[in-house]
């Protein structure tokens, strides 16, 4: 720092300060610097997470917080034991299934074709693109619509092939698979932006190698690009499980769970028992049984990501 | 197109250069044919006049083009104002990430403090925290705090995520530490250094993410539903929802609304295309 003989006021000042709080003047500075986002991420982000476990160690009363009943794991035992659970969390599932493949493969085959030296690629990317930035009532709208009577554009076409085209949102077979194809075109985009980088960033000579060695272009894929993009279709499906395993808008504009209970989801359930049934408590514990899915989830994925990279 | 493929110098098992070329093409063209068609039914159907739409073959470009709905929308619905409320909470949301999180990025990166290895290793575990699980209590705290109904009680939750202060940590990681070095010795403080070197610095980076955080904060639509409880606080997203200003089923307004909704982010799109594809692909740094 300063020569002794040339210290001006304010850096006897912080020289004092240092001296005090054992502080120099950059960590005071870092601490500064830290503190503004700290204090939203533990005020709205730590603190929430903390006080949902202890709601959900209560029978909340959300109009007087103070005579809650403390129930300790009641809310958790009281989930397993309830039925419409275990059917949200089968149908949570049968979405996951329907949708994380399709995601990522269709997102790899947009993004290994776009690749490709073909005509109008900046148009292609920003179609297969575009639907990521809509918000998921405009997709939710559009394609009730068009699954929908009287207007249903996909039943006029698919009349022409099938005598009795189906129905559906209103079938219990089909409204899921029908919220899984709005929702793989409204987020493949980002699979598909995620996986072209990750092509894009292969060198071309290990193609050039392949090729020396007589690899076709099968082999190429198997045993260049698949394993060069490891990392990033790593990533790409363990968001997609996550985002997934959440979904909520898609049926709470669609199908409002229906028909019956076909399309009740696990968040769609938390929310209808927080803000329908006002069962806070037990909405808090089902929050919590899907932090610790997800963070399992993670954790696996980690444990997978660390042992590549020996 | 020469070069399509790596097939050349391989042997006759593999279909012609000029088949395979053409059946990229089909495949290709023909997906973003069927991503299209949503867009087309929405624009066709949000100007098509009740006859028209409940006609039985459907008609891709209306005739007559009606501005009904567009009016009947306008003045029934508070569409615009939906449309403000959706600008405040999206502009100052962006705004308040963008100054927070490269703040204590740039402390994280390049400012000595002890504390600072936790302090990292807390946030980035926070990315295993799903938004969802803490509806619950962040609702109740909201509540607590007085702001249901209000534009800060959306805005603050949603500038707490982790995301941000991870882009710009990785950025800045990258930065020389002879640059700051330098600064230092000729006399700038740290918030000199932040504002005259790191930020212009990293314009481009800093532009790309307040582009996405920008329309992440638009679409919102969970968070924004449960504390705007009276329609005139709804943002656009919310209030294309429930937009049925007559009893009678007309889904040309719910099609216009939508495309309301969308045309903001298009322009965006259209403008700064390779921006927002950065953006997006800079996530997977997190893997």
């Amino acid at each position: 720092m300063a020569n002794g003989d040339s210290l001006t006021l304010s850096e006897r000042i912080e020289s004092v300060g240092e001296s005090v709080t054992g502080l120099d003047r950059e960590a005071i500075d870092g601490i500064g610097f830290a503190v503004p986002y700290l204090a939203l991420f533990v005020t709205f982000l730590l603190y929430p997470l903390v006080r949902g476990f202890w709601i959900s160690l209560h029978e909340w009363n959300p109009f007087n917080p103070a005579q809650s009943e403390f129930v300790l794991f009641q809310n958790y035992v009281r989930m397993f034991n309830d039925p419409l659970f275990w059917t949200a969390l089968q149908n949570t599932v049968w979405f996951v299934v329907l949708t994380v493949p399709t995601l990522v493969i269709l997102g790899l085959l947009l993004a290994l074709g776009v690749n490709r030296s073909l005509k109008g690629r900046r148009f292609l990317r920003i179609i297969f693109f575009s639907p990521y930035l809509l918000t998921v009532s405009v997709s939710s709208l559009v394609w009730m619509e068009m699954f929908s009577p009287p207007n249903s554009i996909i039943n006029y076409y698919l009349g022409f092939v099938l005598s009795n085209p189906p129905q559906w949102l209103n079938s219990g077979l089909l409204a899921m698979p029908a919220i899984a194809i709005t929702s793989v075109w409204w987020t493949v985009g980002f699979n598909f932006i995620i996986l072209l980088a990750a092509r894009q960033n292969i060198p071309e000579t290990l193609y050039e190698a392949a090729r020396l060695d007589g690899a076709n272009s099968w082999n190429a894929f198997k045993d260049v690009t698949i394993p060069q993009m490891r990392q990033s279709l790593m990533f790409v499906v363990v968001v997609q499980f996550i985002a997934s395993f959440q979904i909520f808008g898609q049926v709470y504009i669609m199908t409002d769970g229906g028909p019956g209970q076909a399309t009740e989801t696990i968040i769609f359930y938390l929310y209808r028992m927080a803000f329908q049934s006002q069962e806070l408590g037990y909405a808090a514990a089902l929050g919590y049984f899907l932090f610790f899915v997800l963070v399992g989830v993670s954790l696996i994925n980690f444990y997978f990501l660390g042992g590549d990279n020996e | 197109m020469s070069n399509t493929s790596l097939t050349s110098g391989s042997g006759g098992f593999e279909l012609s250069e000029r088949v395979r070329t053409v059946m990229l093409y089909v495949a290709m063209y023909g997906t973003a044919l069927a991503f299209i068609v949503p867009y087309l039914y929405m624009i066709s159907n949000a100007f098509k006049t009740n006859d028209e739409m409940f006609a039985n073959s459907p008609n891709w470009i209306p005739n007559p083009v009606s501005f009904e709905w567009l009016n009947v929308m306008l003045s029934n619905s508070p569409i615009v104002r939906w449309t403000i409320n959706t600008l405040i909470i999206a502009v100052a949301t962006t705004v308040i990430i963008l100054v927070v999180d490269s703040m204590i990025a740039f402390s994280l990166t390049h400012l000595q403090w002890p504390g600072r290895r936790i302090v990292l290793a807390i946030i980035l575990a926070s990315f295993m925290v799903p938004v969802y699980v803490n509806m619950v209590p962040l609702y109740v705290w909201v509540s607590d705090l007085g702001l249901i109904n209000s534009y800060l009680g959306v805005i603050l939750p949603l500038t707490a995520g982790p995301l941000g202060v991870f882009l710009f940590y990785q950025f800045f990681r990258d930065m020389p530490e002879e640059l700051f070095e330098a600064a230092r010795l000729d006399g700038f403080s740290s918030l000199q250094i932040y504002l005259r070197i790191v930020l212009p610095l990293m314009r481009s980076a800093v532009g790309a993410l307040a582009l996405y955080t920008f329309v992440w904060s638009w679409n919102r639509f969970l968070w924004p539903l449960l504390v705007m409880q009276d329609q005139i606080m709804y943002t656009v997203p919310v209030g294309i929802v429930i937009l049925q200003p007559t009893n009678t089923y007309q889904p040309q307004i719910q099609m216009m609304g939508s495309i309301f909704a969308a045309l903001p982010l298009f322009i965006l799109l259209v403008i700064l295309q390779d921006k927002l594809v950065n953006a997006v692909a800079m996530q997977a740094g997190k893997a």
